[in-house]
C-alpha cells in the first residue's frame, strides 16, 4: 500500500475531500498539521506535526518521520502546505514543484516581477511597506488601483481605489489587518502591492502540470461582476461559455505564467480577467480550488479533483481522465452583513431547486460573519449541475434566492466605517 | 449500590452548607443513551427527600441520601460517584461498570470510547458517542468540540477507526452519523486558505 503525507492546517476546508480520496485509493496516509491532533498518540505513524512558518525545518522533520514510515507522495490540500510540501519533495525526492517556483506564486511581488520578466503581460505595479508614509505614494498611484497585502490569500484585504482619499484609508485598513493576522514571514506581513486596477471579466482555471506540460482540468466562469470596492467570490460555473479562441488564449497565458515562476509539477489554480486587450494573470496558486469548490467538479467513473491529485503525486497517468459532460457550479453564499449569525432559513427549500444537488452552511449558528475585506470563513456553498452552463448559474441564483440570514447586529463585527473602497481578486 | 467517593462527598456537603439547605438528598438517574461512560446519559441532581419516588433506592452517603432512580438501578450497579478538582477536568464524575450496550462487542467498542478515546478528545471540547453496532460497522457520533470541526475526519480516520478497529478487530467500519453542519462549538474551524491555527 502507498502511503502520502498529505499537509493541511487545522482550519482547512480540505481534510475530508482529501482522506475521502486516499481511502477511495486505497492510500495510506500521514496527516500532517500545525496541531498535534488529539488522537496522534495512538497512531504515530499516520501523524506528524510541523510548523508551517518554517518550510526548511518542516522538511528536516519530515525527513526524520520518512526514515521510519516511507512515504511516496507529498501533497498540500491548503495555501499555507505547499511551500512546506515542496521543500518536503526536495529532500525526499519526490515529484513537486520547486520551493523557489512555489514561494515565487506565493508572494503577490515575486508573481509579478517572473511575469514581467518573462514577457507575460500584467498591470503596472509597485510595493509599499506597511510602515511607509503612503501620502507620496497615493499621489503617484494611477487610478483606480487596487491595494493587495502579499502575503494574505483569497483576497483577503484586498481593496480598490478611486483616488488619494480612498488610497490612504485602505492603506490604513490593510496595515490593521496584516497587523492582526499570522502570514508567513516577518518581511511578506509588511507589504502591500499597488497594481492598476484591470477591468473585465474574471474566470479560474483548475489545471494540472506534469513536467511543465499544463492540462486544464476545468475553466470556470464567474459570471458575477468584480469590480470593487471589494471582491467577493460567488458563483463559478464551467465549462466557460467564452468562445473558443479566448479560452485557448485563458489556457496559453496560464502555461507561460506557470513557466515563468518556474511551476511545473502538480495542481494549479489560476485566476484571471478578460477584456478587449487581451488575457491578464491575477495569480497562479500551486494548489488545487480552495474552499468547498472542489465538489463541484467531477471527472470520468465519479473521480474527485482530489483522488487525481494524489494519483498524479504518485506518478500515475491521468491523462485520459476528463471531466463530466455536464455542466456544474458553485457559489460561495455571500456574506450579507456582518454580525451574529443566528439563523439561516430556506435551505430546504433551496435544496429542491431544480439542478441543485447541496446546500451547506459552513457557519455555525451564534457565530460571527465577517465580510471582505478582513473577513476569511465562507459562510456556505451551494452546488448545482445541469445540461448548460446557464442552467447551473439559473439554478444557484433561484437557490440563493431562497435562502435567507436572520444576523444580530454586532458592533464588534462592523468593519471600519467610512470606508469607499473594494478589493479585487486574487 | 451506588457508592461515592470522600471527593464527592466533601464537595455535596459544601453546597448543603453553603446553601444552607437541609432534607437534601442527591439523585442518580440514568436518562438514555449518552456520552458517558458505558454509553449512558446521567442525571445528578439535589432534590428534597420528600421528591423521591417510593420504590426509589435511598443510601446512606452520611450526612446526605443518596437517591438512586428505580429504573437505572440496575444499570448503576456498582457505579461510583466522584468529584474532580483539576483545572483542566472539574466536576461530578460517575465510573458505571455497566454498559448500553448487550451485544458483546459494542460493549468491547464503548470501552474503547470510554478508556482511549473520549478522554483525549475531551481536551477538545470533544467526544464521541457509540450509536450502534451492526454486521462489522460501527456507527458514532461526534459530539462538542468535534461536532463541525475542520479535523473531525483525521481524527475520525486517523484516530477512532484505528483505535476501535485494533481494538474490536471484528469491526470493519466506522461510520460518523454526526450532523456536522449543526455543530455550534467545532473545536478547529475553517479558514480560506487554510492559515494558522487560532491556538498556535
Amino acid at each position: 500500500m502507498k502511503r502520502v503525507l498529505l499537509l493541511m492546517t487545522t482550519t482547512s476546508y480540505r481534510a475530508q475531500a482529501f482522506l475521502q480520496a486516499a481511502e477511495s485509493l486505497e492510500l495510506e496516509v500521514v496527516v500532517g498539521s500545525d496541531r498535534e491532533q488529539a488522537l496522534a498518540f495512538a497512531n504515530p505513524s499516520a501523524h506528524l506535526t510541523l510548523d508551517f512558518a518554517s518550510p526548511e525545518i518542516s522538511a528536516l522533520r519530515a525527513t526524520e518521520f520518512a526514515y521510519e514510515n516511507p512515504v511516496d507522495a507529498v501533497v498540500a490540500a491548503d495555501d499555507d502546505g505547499v511551500l512546506v510540501a515542496a521543500h518536503i519533495a526536495r529532500v525526499l525526492g519526490l515529484r513537486h514543484a520547486s520551493p523557489e517556483a512555489v514561494a515565487a506564486a506565493r508572494s503577490k511581488r515575486l508573481f509579478r516581477d517572473r511575469l514581467a520578466s518573462a514577457g507575460v503581460p500584467g498591470p503596472r505595479y509597485f510595493e509599499l511597506g506597511i510602515d511607509a508614509y503612503p501620502v507620496e505614494a497615493a499621489r503617484q498611484a494611477t487610478y483606480p488601483c487596487v491595494l493587495k497585502p502579499l502575503a494574505l490569500s483569497a483576497s483577503r484585504g484586498v481593496i480598490r481605489v478611486d483616488d488619494e482619499a480612498s488610497f490612504l484609508e485602505a492603506f490604513r485598513r490593510i496595515a490593521s489587518l496584516l497587523s492582526r493576522v499570522e502570514a508567513p514571514g516577518a518581511s511578506e506581513r509588511r507589504g502591500i502591492l499597488v497594481e492598476e486596477y484591470l477591468p473585465g471579466s474574471e474566470v479560474a482555471l483548475e489545471g494540472i502540470l506534469t513536467g511543465g506540460q499544463l492540462r486544464t482540468l476545468a475553466l470556470f466562469d464567474k459570471p458575477d461582476p468584480l469590480e470593487g470596492p471589494y471582491f467577493e467570490e460567488t458563483i463559478y460555473v464551467t465549462p466557460s461559455r467564452f468562445p473558443l479562441p479566448v479560452r485557448e488564449a485563458i489556457v496559453e497565458q496560464t502555461a507561460k505564467a506557470a513557466a515563468a515562476l518556474g511551476l511545473d509539477h502538480g495542481p494549479i489554480h489560476a485566476e484571471m480577467r478578460i477584456n478587449e486587450l487581451g488575457v491578464w494573470m491575477l495569480e497562479i496558486a500551486p494548489r488545487s480550488i480552495g474552499g468547498l469548490c472542489s465538489r463541484a467538479l467531477r471527472f470520468t467513473d465519479g473521480a474527485t479533483l482530489e483522488s487525481l491529485i494524489l494519483r498524479h503525486a504518485l506518478g500515475e497517468d491521468i491523462t485520459t481522465i476528463e471531466r463530466e459532460p455536464s455542466a456544474s457550479g458553485v457559489m460561495m453564499i455571500p456574506i450579507p452583513q456582518p454580525g451574529v449569525l443566528r439563523a439561516v432559513e430556506g435551505v430546504e427549500r433551496a435544496g429542491r431547486v431544480p439542478g441543485i444537488e447541496d446546500v451547506i452552511i459552513s457557519i455555525p449558528n451564534g457565530q460571527r460573519l465577517v465580510p471582505l475585506p478582513e473577513g476569511a470563513r465562507y459562510l456556505g456553498f451551494i452546488f448545482a449541475r445541469g445540461e448548460r452552463p446557464s442552467d447551473v448559474e439559473e439554478s444557484l441564483r433561484q437557490a440563493h434566492a431562497l435562502l435567507s440570514f436572520v444576523i444580530e447586529s454586532d458592533d464588534a463585527a462592523q468593519p471600519d466605517p467610512g470606508l469607499p473602497c473594494g478589493r479585487q481578486g486574487a | 449500590m451506588v457508592t461515592i467517593t470522600e471527593a464527592a462527598r466533601d464537595k455535596v456537603l459544601e453546597i448543603l452548607k453553603d446553601g444552607d439547605r437541609h432534607g437534601v438528598a442527591l439523585r442518580v438517574a440514568i436518562t438514555g443513551r449518552g456520552r458517558g461512560p458505558g454509553g449512558f446519559g446521567y442525571e445528578l441532581e439535589l432534590i428534597e427527600e420528600d421528591e423521591k419516588a417510593p420504590d426509589d433506592l435511598v443510601i446512606d452517603a452520611g450526612g446526605f441520601k443518596i437517591v438512586v432512580d428505580a429504573m437505572s438501578a440496575p444499570k448503576l450497579e456498582g457505579a461510583v460517584v466522584d468529584y474532580l478538582d483539576d483545572p483542566m477536568d472539574s466536576g461530578f464524575k460517575i465510573e458505571n461498570p455497566n454498559t448500553f450496550f448487550e451485544d458483546p462487542i459494542a460493549v468491547r467498542v464503548q470501552q474503547v470510547l470510554d478508556e482511549q478515546i473520549n478522554p483525549a478528545v475531551a481536551d477538545h471540547g470533544g467526544f464521541v458517542m457509540l450509536l450502534d453496532v451492526k454486521d462489522e460497522t460501527a456507527y458514532i457520533q461526534l459530539g462538542g468540540g468535534c461536532q463541525g470541526c475542520g479535523m473531525a475526519n483525521v481524527t475520525l480516520k486517523q484516530g477512532v477507526e484505528v483505535m476501535i478497529q485494533r481494538a474490536v478487530p471484528e469491526i470493519k467500519h466506522v461510520v460518523d452519523s454526526t450532523d456536522h453542519a449543526s455543530g455550534t462549538n467545532p473545536f478547529y474551524q475553517p479558514a480560506k486558505g487554510g492559515g494558522a491555527s487560532p491556538l498556535a
